[in-house]
């Protein structure tokens, strides 16, 4: 569109150039004919300095210049003559001081049009030129004077807009790698902006002298570079700028705002976003705006809903300076209270909560915080019935997540919100541990100055440097007297060093138990803490020795285990119990874990000790998986003991040989002789034991447990340990079938609304693609494969949990690979 | 990082029983000696140089020894106090184990004896009596009591005591079941003061006559050490934590510089004496140390600790020993 109009634009010219031919023009003519077609050095001279005395003439620029300046870069002799400076400088002078615009707008269309030349070349370092030499100021100013260009036509003025604020971009499409470093974005915007200043300090000036300006055009231009995209280039040199003159200047202020306003409509939100970027502070950001947010409808949609509420990509110091920015006056105050009853209502939607991002949520817990932060007491108790409701609902629906991390806002915010609602005896205190986003979290409620950062910046850090100067040095004086103290007391003290004595802990009174039995009757019955933490300590070691013992009274054991509640806070408890538990089933796999599958379903059971089942399960299956690396097994001379299955006359005759061979050979090197050895999978035979027992009653409900409803924690725990369970069985014969009853059970649950439920399937999805063998599982997928495909596809552009998208983007892969694999096999046959 | 505690020297084993009573004798000619009586009434001789039992006495009709102690003026006797409530005396040279004298004391209490040779060939001793709050003291030679000792008020049993010699004559400091200390003046039979230590009773003390300084040891955590003053008036003066309460022996090396414990949690630990620093745990025991002992060396870097426990074992340490 731009090309199209451009064209147009010189068509006219040209033809008020024939018109003017006639009359006036005749010796403007005549000079153009000699530049077209002389090629004596004299003429063409003359020519020139005929023209460029005409510069100044309004006669001559309007209708003439631009076909003057065509003739001259279209002129062939400029490439024999560029030699002579005279000539040079007369060339130069007539595109640098004739009228910006025309010049700006051949140049760019003439870089457009022509390819790859000399004449290229040339019309590139003509516009580098134009650019150093301040031209854009000259065009932007001539555009701000009231009646200076007003006669513009839409069309030219929107052209000449487009050029300016495309300058890179056109230039880069025909210059390519030789795109002079002027033109480039990191060069031009700041450039750009450099001009913007200069125009408006420009106009502060006329304004002054009682001359009435129109920023009209500059706030185009600003409009369309940001809308492109380069809001960042401009206003890195922009904003700073602006902020420190309207922090002098009340005119500058007003300058500025009218500037804003002007903006046109459709490029307002890139201009806000943009600018909130690069300013610091909301005081910066209210001297430059003023009241716009108040005036324009869409710069109060950018700022009160479209930053806060819509996106998440800003960063929090944004976020402070928009709601600093409306607490700062009164009148802009009453959409601040709007805010927050609008966050206050996203924050408490519970299906927010399912189905945003963690992220997003995150962000707007900030913007929660810091109105409330914000708000005046009187203003709170205005919107405590609206807070409260927030409040009550939000912390409830988050505390019902899977998901921690949710959960935990939830906490914070809550505490928060509680803090300033509530009387100090009736907050609300969760426990937690405190980490990074808690405590930034926490910090948004300390009193946010809206006072202006950069300005106070320097005095705090320095007062905050000298103070911590001061602490530092404190410190130390404390420390060395303490240390000379210390000194003292050891010049006094005996000169015998004193040995490590980290050993000497406090004395247990009971010995811990020997026997499996001993510590299993500790565990059932006893009262005394002292000896169900000695048990519980050596229990894993007792019954990984005493194979015999524990298998035993290993389903006895597992249900005392799995029945264990720390009556005692013991440490690690935990952790021990869970190594039993997994030292039972690998010590005694099928009885124990038929005994963990049975009671995965059955009733009367709490969550807890349905996930530590499914734990252990995992844990088990991962130990069994692992090939033994026992020392006392690699220790043990294995050739020593003769197996009875070996006896059949080859073997006996081949170790007598090697046997011979060991004798007669002597080792220079001992090193390097112990190779990896092949052990049996132990997990192999048994991994169906671990597995299909899980998916036996998942879809049966029973009173204190539903799986398919509320339970979904456990759920996704399931789906997840069941890919453990698939992966670790890679390799197996049973895997197939596994695979298959998994991707079944899967399929019921893929659309499941809870996230973390979601991410087991999705694990178990990736499990079950990289674990089955390519050509099982193309039959196995066979009609569902491209729904399958669709549906990963579907989760990993849509879904909003993170964790999710990425695994389903794996599983994508892992089909695909395996589709290529079974697909190629074919083809190598044929 | 501090360097680890050292193993023991070497352990001596075959006593039996529990250990629980050391004395080392090392002193004159011969063979450095470690005697040690036993739960079952035997005594002990060790050779600390081939660390072998040269001979066992068995006295003490198979009761518990309680407490030994060498002569420092000769190395061929030997005194011992057993459960059958009485104190005999060993004649040992010449490879001889005659009982040459013997004492009843009537008293069925665990508090051993004090030793006091106050020239050569004459020696004090306080022993408990048939009273169980009351101590004795006799001439060793003739068995002549020179006084008896009982304090005024109710201080419940006597659980421990020691008798030294001041300028002014034979001073002996007792601990009683209610955790109070009595400095008594043995002359005179009166006591010079009385400091309440602990809450709990007194299990042990020892005094350093040159410094005028004691500590004593109870059945908690703390080891509390107290001060005599000109007027032979007890002061409290620092205390020191333990990890585990119980202490059945303390002693404070001759040189002055450490002070060893026997623990009930098995460990012995090492303080240094001036002001307490813990310096050392000393793990070896599988059960309850009984008794701590400092060898007499002349030599310092021979000197040893020796350890009684009730898992029967003796163990020998060189600990501090080359300053």
């Amino acid at each position: 569109m731009r090309c199209c109009s451009s064209a147009a634009l010189i068509r006219y010219s040209k033809h008020q150039f024939r018109d003017v031919m006639g009359s006036a023009g005749t010796e403007v003519g005549s000079c153009l004919r000699t530049l077209s077609t002389s090629r004596d050095s004299a003429e063409i001279m003359h020519a020139l300095r005929t023209l460029t005395r005409n510069l100044e003439d309004g006669e001559f620029t309007r209708p003439h210049y631009t076909h003057a300046i065509q003739v001259l870069l279209s002129a062939h002799w400029f490439s024999r003559w560029c030699e002579d400076e005279e000539i040079k400088k007369l060339w130069d002078e007539m595109f640098l001081k004739g009228p910006p615009d025309q010049t700006l707008l051949l140049l760019l269309d003439t870089i457009s049009s022509t390819g790859e030349s000399a004449g290229l070349v040339r019309c590139a370092s003509v516009l580098e030129k134009f650019l150093s030499a301040g031209r854009l100021q000259v065009l932007l100013w001539s555009r701000c004077e009231v009646g200076g260009a007003c006669s513009d036509s839409p069309q030219l003025r929107e052209t000449v807009i487009g050029h300016l604020a495309a300058l890179p971009s056109i230039t880069c499409n025909h210059l390519h790698a030789n795109t002079p470093d002027a033109f480039l974005p990191q060069q031009y915007y700041p450039l750009l902006a450099a001009s913007i200043l200069d125009t408006l300090q420009k106009t502060c000036h006329a304004l002054r002298a009682g001359q009435d300006c129109s920023l009209g055009f500059v706030a185009q231009v600003l409009g369309k570079v940001c809308i492109q995209g380069y809001s960042s280039q401009i206003f890195e040199t922009l904003a700073p700028r602006l902020s420190s003159l309207t922090c002098v200047d009340p005119l500058w202020q007003r300058v500025t705002q009218r500037l804003l306003e002007k903006v046109p409509e459709r490029c307002t939100e890139c201009v806000i976003t943009g600018l909130m970027r690069s300013l610091s502070g909301a005081a910066a950001v209210s001297r430059l705006m003023g009241n716009l947010v108040v005036t324009n409808k869409k710069a109060q949609f950018v700022l009160t809903h479209k930053l806060l509420l819509q996106q998440y990509q800003h960063p929090t110091p944004l976020l402070k300076s928009v709601l600093g920015y409306l607490a700062l006056n009164l009148e802009r105050r009453t959409l601040l209270k709007q805010v927050l009853r609008s966050v206050c209502q996203v924050w408490c939607n519970s299906s927010a909560v399912k189905h945003t991002s963690v992220e997003q949520q995150l962000y707007v817990s900030k913007v929660l915080l810091l109105c409330v932060a914000l708000l005046h007491h009187s203003e709170i108790q205005e919107l405590r019935h609206e807070m409260l409701q927030c409040m009550l609902g939000g912390v409830q629906c988050r505390l019902d997540s899977n998901i921690e991390r949710i959960r935990r806002m939830g906490m914070v915010v809550g505490e928060c919100l509680s803090q300033k609602l509530d009387t100090p005896g009736s907050q609300l205190k969760f426990q937690y541990e405190p980490d990074e986003e808690i405590r930034e979290l926490k910090s948004l409620m300390e009193s946010p100055s809206v006072e202006d950062d950069e300005q106070h910046q320097p005095d705090t850090s320095t007062s905050l440097q000298a103070e911590s100067k001061a602490e530092g040095s404190a410190g130390q004086s404390a420390e060395s007297e303490a240390g000379r103290g210390s000194d003292s007391e050891l010049d006094s003290d005996d000169d015998l060093t004193p040995y490590d004595m980290s050993a000497d802990q406090e004395k247990k009174k009971s010995a811990p138990p020997h026997y499996v039995r001993d510590c299993l009757e500790a565990l059932m019955s006893s009262d005394d803490a002292e000896r169900v933490e000695l048990s519980l300590q050596v229990a894993e070691a007792l019954l990984r020795k005493n194979v015999k013992a524990t298998q035993e009274v290993s389903v006895q054991f597992s249900k005392v285990l799995l029945h264990l509640e720390d009556r005692y806070n013991t440490p690690h408890f935990h952790m021990l119990r869970q190594n039993a538990m997994v030292a039972l089933t690998v010590t005694d796999v099928k009885p124990v874990v038929d005994y963990w599958t049975t009671e995965f379903y059955s009733l009367n059971f709490n969550l807890r000790q349905r996930l530590d089942i499914l734990e252990v399960l995992a844990l088990s299956a991962q130990e069994l998986s692992e090939p033994i690396t026992n020392k006392h097994t690699g220790a043990q001379p294995i050739s020593a003991v003769t197996p009875q299955e070996q006896c059949d006359d080859i073997t006996h005759w081949r170790q007598i040989v090697e046997k011979r061979i060991q004798s007669k050979t002597r080792r220079i090197s001992k090193g390097g002789t112990q190779s990896v050895k092949a052990v049996p999978n132990r997990y192999a035979p048994v991994a169906g034991f671990f597995f299909f027992p899980l998916l036996r009653s998942y879809d049966r409900p029973q009173v204190t447990f539903d799986l398919l409803g509320s339970d979904h924690l456990v759920l996704g725990r399931l789906l997840h340990t069941l890919g453990l369970l698939m992966h670790l069985a890679i390799n197996a014969p049973v895997v197939s079938q596994m695979g298959r009853a998994l991707l079944d059970f899967v399929w019921t649950v893929r659309f499941h609304t809870d996230q973390m439920v979601r991410r087991g399937v999705m694990f178990a999805v990736c499990s079950v693609f990289l674990s089955m063998p390519a050509e099982n599982l193309l039959t196995e997928l066979g009609d569902d494969l491209m729904e399958t495909r669709a549906w990963l596809a579907d989760v990993a552009e849509n879904d909003c949990d993170a964790d999710c998208r990425s695994l389903a983007v794996q599983s994508l892969m892992l089909l695909d690979k395996n589709l290529k694999t079974q697909l190629k096999i074919p083809d190598m046959e044929t | 990082m501090s360097r680890a505690p050292p193993d023991p020297l070497f352990i001596l084993r075959g006593s039996g029983s529990a250990v629980n009573s050391l004395s080392f004798c090392c002193g004159g000619d011969g063979p450095p000696f470690l005697y040690s009586g036993s739960g079952k009434g035997a005594i002990h001789l060790w050779n600390l140089t081939t660390r072998r039992a040269e001979r066992v006495l068995e006295s003490h009709a198979g009761s518990s020894v309680i407490w030994l102690q060498s002569f420092k003026d000769s190395r061929s006797r030997l005194i011992s106090q057993g459960r059958d409530m009485r104190l005999c005396v060993w004649d040992l040279s010449e490879d001889r184990s005659a009982v040459t004298d013997s004492l009843l004391t009537a008293s069925v209490g665990f508090c051993q004896c004090s030793l006091l040779e106050t020239r050569p060939g004459a020696a004090l001793l306080a022993h408990p009596t048939e009273h169980m709050e009351e101590v004795r003291v006799v001439e060793m030679r003739s068995w002549t009591p020179v006084c008896t000792l009982k304090p005024d008020l109710k201080l419940g049993m006597l659980m421990c005591m020691k008798m030294w010699q001041a300028d002014s004559g034979p001073v002996l400091c007792a601990g009683y079941e209610d955790g109070s200390l009595v400095l008594w003046d043995v002359s005179h039979r009166r006591p010079y003061s009385c400091l309440k230590a602990h809450p709990e009773p007194v299990m042990c003390l020892d005094v350093d006559v040159c410094k005028q300084k004691g500590i004593s040891g109870s059945s908690e955590k703390i080891l509390q050490s107290w001060t005599l003053d000109k007027q032979q008036n007890l002061q409290m003066h620092d205390s020191v934590q333990m990890t585990n309460p119980g202490v059945s022996q303390l002693c404070i090396r001759a040189d002055g510089k450490i002070l060893a414990t026997a623990g009930w949690d098995n460990n012995i630990r090492v303080f240094g004496w001036k002001k307490l620093k813990p310096l050392a745990v000393l793990q070896h025991h599988t059960d309850m140390v009984n008794s701590v002992a400092f060898s007499d060396h002349q030599d310092p870097p021979q000197r040893l600790l020796a350890a009684g426990s009730k898992d029967q074992r003796i163990s020998v340490w060189s600990i501090y020993s080359e300053s």
